[in-house]
């Protein structure tokens, strides 16, 4: 990732530092490295790898945003779960900043071409890279923001965030700069990309419990490790 | 070793090359097509399968299994169809309407094929119209559904509503996953069964068929 990270500009980031930890991967795939992981499956995860490194095309985009910019942003189409984590973290930040990122299109094509290729174990490795990467973006740029403080990414579809809010999202960020689109159920095309809003403040503000309505229906609770590592 | 045992063990090992070979080796045999299904194919896609139930291999691992098996399905199914051999039962899969991931719904279909079912793959954004009309015309006993979006896992209860007002409910069947539904939402909307994985949905077909 190039340079420190300034007003509204386009990110562009190397292959190599898109790399996931292989670690990361196969614990994405329920993979113990107990006794150790089969020459098979890392013979795949580097085949997986190499495609990779081929296809992927990261590029991000940032724009500040005010903290009443955000809160019409955050608004969407009013159909956000009545109380949510964000509403309450963001009017503390002490910035605010709308963030998209994306592998590209090819990579997703070459995933749909692997299994209609029969090449599923491939296909999935390949998958499991790319999500694994996507992360690590929003994890670099939430440690470049500010290091005085802590930056987390929050997401609309996340955490009671209505996924509709991707549409004021998009409208404020433009993130077809960068070759993002969204279809008619505010999903993102390419499928590998990212997006949400960075909030930049003391690190006390992300510290919320896991006692809201939604959290009853979550299958990842991430967010707890998302916490831990800015909170301590 | 007898060829059935071979392809079997193949099939363990992944190996999609040697399945084709010694799959063409048994037709040519002349074994009985339905046996070389049994105590080859899915013999070997059985001791995957429980290899992978207790935590001895991981999912890469049973999907080059199942492109293995595959390999010797491609050469095996024709035989069976033109003989009126029947497969284990009829599953029609996709992704909802307006979700386009579908990478849980591949897998769960890569393995319900090595387990012996016959899929009918509809792909991503399916309507309800099309899950019914495909499973009413190919006589499917399953329709599988997979959301990722919690805005799109309506388009399940369209489907379950729909089969109920055309009085399809001891025909066809429905079973969700995905990781936006849960077993209470199948609860919920009248699905007939949720399942969170690939070797779930294998349990729960194989308990009911």
């Amino acid at each position: 990732m190039t340079s420190e990270l300034i007003y509204n500009r386009i990110i562009n980031f190397s292959i190599n530092e898109m790399i996931p930890d292989r670690v990361v991967v196969y614990k994405s795939q329920g993979i113990k490295q107990e006794p150790k992981v089969s020459k098979k499956i890392n013979d795949l995860y580097d085949h997986a790898l190499s495609i990779f490194t081929q296809d992927v095309e990261p590029k991000g985009i940032l724009k500040e945003i005010s903290i009443p910019e955000f809160a019409e942003v955050f608004q969407g189409n009013g159909e956000n779960e009545e109380n949510t984590p964000v509403q309450h973290i963001f009017p503390l930040a002490d910035s605010l900043a709308l963030f998209a990122f994306t592998l590209g299109k090819t990579i997703s094509d070459t995933i749909s071409g692997l299994f209609s290729r029969k090449d599923f174990a491939l296909a999935y490795m390949l998958d499991s890279i790319a999500s694994a990467s996507a992360d690590k973006a929003a994890f670099m740029v939430e440690q470049k923001r500010d290091k005085s403080s802590k930056t987390l990414l929050y997401s609309p579809g996340y955490c009671g965030w209505h996924i509709s809010g991707q549409q004021q999202l998009f409208k404020k960020l433009e993130p077809g700069q960068i070759g993002i689109s969204l279809n008619d159920q505010f999903l993102m095309i390419p499928l590998k990309s990212i997006s949400g809003v960075l909030i930049t403040g003391k690190k006390e503000i992300h510290n919320f419990d896991h006692d809201f309505t939604f959290c009853a229906q979550c299958t990842t609770f991430s967010c707890i490790d998302r916490q831990e590592h800015v909170i301590n | 070793m007898n060829i059935l045992q071979q392809i079997s063990d193949q099939i363990d090992l992944g190996d999609d090359e040697k399945v084709y070979e010694l799959t063409t080796t048994a037709i040519e045999q002349k074994i009985p097509v339905k046996q070389i299904l049994d105590e080859g194919l899915l013999q070997g896609m059985n001791i995957v399968g429980r290899k992978f139930k207790e935590h001895e291999i991981f999912l890469p691992e049973v999907l080059m299994a199942a492109k293995a098996m595959n390999a010797g399905m491609e050469l095996v199914k024709p035989l069976l169809l033109s003989g009126n051999v029947p497969m284990k039962a009829r599953v029609v899969i996709g992704t909802v309407r307006g979700d386009l991931h579908d990478i849980g719904k591949n897998l769960v279909g890569v393995m319900l094929k090595g387990a012996g079912f016959e899929i009918i793959d509809l792909g991503n954004d399916v309507t309800p119209e099309r899950f019914i009309e495909t499973a009413k015309a190919e006589g499917a006993q399953f329709i599988g559904m997979s959301a990722l979006l919690t805005t799109t896992m309506p388009v399940m209860k369209e489907v379950v509503d729909r089969i109920r007002s055309e009085n399809l409910e001891d025909k066809i069947r429905t079973l969700i996953g995905g990781a936006a539904v849960s077993k209470g939402y199948a609860e919920e909307i009248g699905a007939t069964a949720y399942c969170y994985d690939g070797s779930n949905a294998i349990d729960y077909l194989n308990s009911v068929i």
